[in-house]
């Protein structure tokens, strides 16, 4: 009896797919990737100087995450209790993540002074690539699209200025100029390699600049063109049961694409740290 | 072939080879460092958030290589 039952189930979804693949898929779609990543301006004004002071749809997006942010962190903190809900438990856990995950474990001295920077860059890029990952319409003819703010390298490299800037600074006020520089080559190495170590070290210098914004940027856009791809592919292939795996497979690299906003938030948080770190406590 | 087309299929080729020949090298790098990760993990389950932050960073560092050959792949398609 069980097993009829099986044997009608299975030949009904066989049947189901057959007359998906037999039904013709509806009118042809031009489909463009690379659409999505166009800067279209929403709000025109005057340009001063080198600047565009234009709204475009990545200043809407950096707006949007602000106000997540601004308004989750005000209500989690007017409501805080002993015996935490569920929401505040969700905020305090990215608060301990930020504290001990990635400052408390690869930074040694100026934690505290350190951690509103860091924790802030984690949560804001966090909220960012999240934030990507929800349809809101700032499309075409404002239809629901996907963006994201740092699938923009103009917000990652300034991020990363942020980073870089300041790891210079921390480093300079706790070690004094002459000293801090000194110590980016080994002290015992002989003169003429001595130079060129502190050479190669002054370019990489500029390349974790360079790497930090690229990773950050590359990731979303990467992750945002695949999705892309796999949501509109069905419209290229004209056929409901290629829309149908598609949209299945579509859902696994949505949650991998949760994954990787989460993980390039903690990278980007981390890699902070750790320079900032580096540059406090110079160990050669 | 006239000299567009020969363009047209430099650009592609050329996007297409460095995406693929620059995912071999931190595909295998990513491999050893997360399973060495793995490794120390099993033997020493102790140190398990130690080696998984550490292990964090070392993917960070090495898939930018990747990212860096799938930027030039999309310079190659829409700027060059």
């Amino acid at each position: 009896m069980k097993h009829t039952w099986r044997w009608i189930i299975g030949l009904l979804v066989l049947g189901f797919l057959i007359a998906l693949a037999i039904i013709p898929g509806g009118k042809e779609m031009e489909f463009e990737v690379a659409a999505e990543f166009e800067r279209e301006v929403l709000i025109t004004l005057p340009t001063i100087g080198p600047f565009d002071l234009s709204v475009t749809k990545t200043v809407a997006y950096l707006w949007v995450a602000l106000a997540v942010i601004v308004v989750l962190t005000i209500v989690v903190a007017r409501s805080l209790k002993v015996q935490p809900g569920r929401f505040q438990y969700a905020m305090e856990t990215i608060y301990e993540l930020a504290r001990d995950g990635i400052v408390g474990s690869v930074m040694k001295s100026g934690k505290k002074q350190w951690f509103p920077f860091i924790g802030g860059v984690f949560v804001f890029i966090l909220v960012n690539n999240l934030i990507g990952l929800l349809p809101l319409p700032f499309g075409e003819h404002h239809q629901p699209a996907f963006y994201a703010a740092t699938a923009n390298l103009n917000v990652t490299l300034m991020l990363a200025l942020f980073t870089f800037a300041f790891t210079h600074y921390a480093g300079v006020r706790k070690n004094g100029v002459v000293h801090y520089m000194k110590a980016w080559a080994p002290p015992g190495a002989p003169p003429v390699l001595k130079q060129m170590i502190w050479f190669i070290h002054l370019i990489s210098e500029f390349f974790r600049l360079i790497s930090l914004s690229v990773r950050l940027f590359a990731n979303m856009v990467a992750g945002h063109a695949i999705l892309a791809v796999f949501f509109a592919m069905a419209l290229i292939f004209q056929s409901y049961l290629v829309g149908l795996a598609l949209q299945g497979a579509s859902v696994l690299i949505y949650m991998f694409e949760l994954f990787v906003a989460f993980i390039q938030a903690f990278i980007f948080a981390i890699l902070s740290a750790v320079y900032i770190g580096g540059a406090l406590d110079q160990d050669h | 072939m006239d000299a567009e087309a020969a363009k047209e299929l430099g650009k592609l080729l050329g996007a297409g080879l460095s995406m693929g020949l620059g995912a071999v090298g931190p595909g295998v790098g990513l491999g050893i460092m997360i399973g060495k990760a793995l490794e120390s993990i099993a033997r020493q389950p102790e140190v398990a958030g130690d080696v998984r932050t550490n292990m964090f960073i070392g993917i960070g560092v090495t898939e930018a290589v990747a990212l860096y050959a799938f930027v030039v792949a999309l310079i190659l398609i829409f700027v060059a």
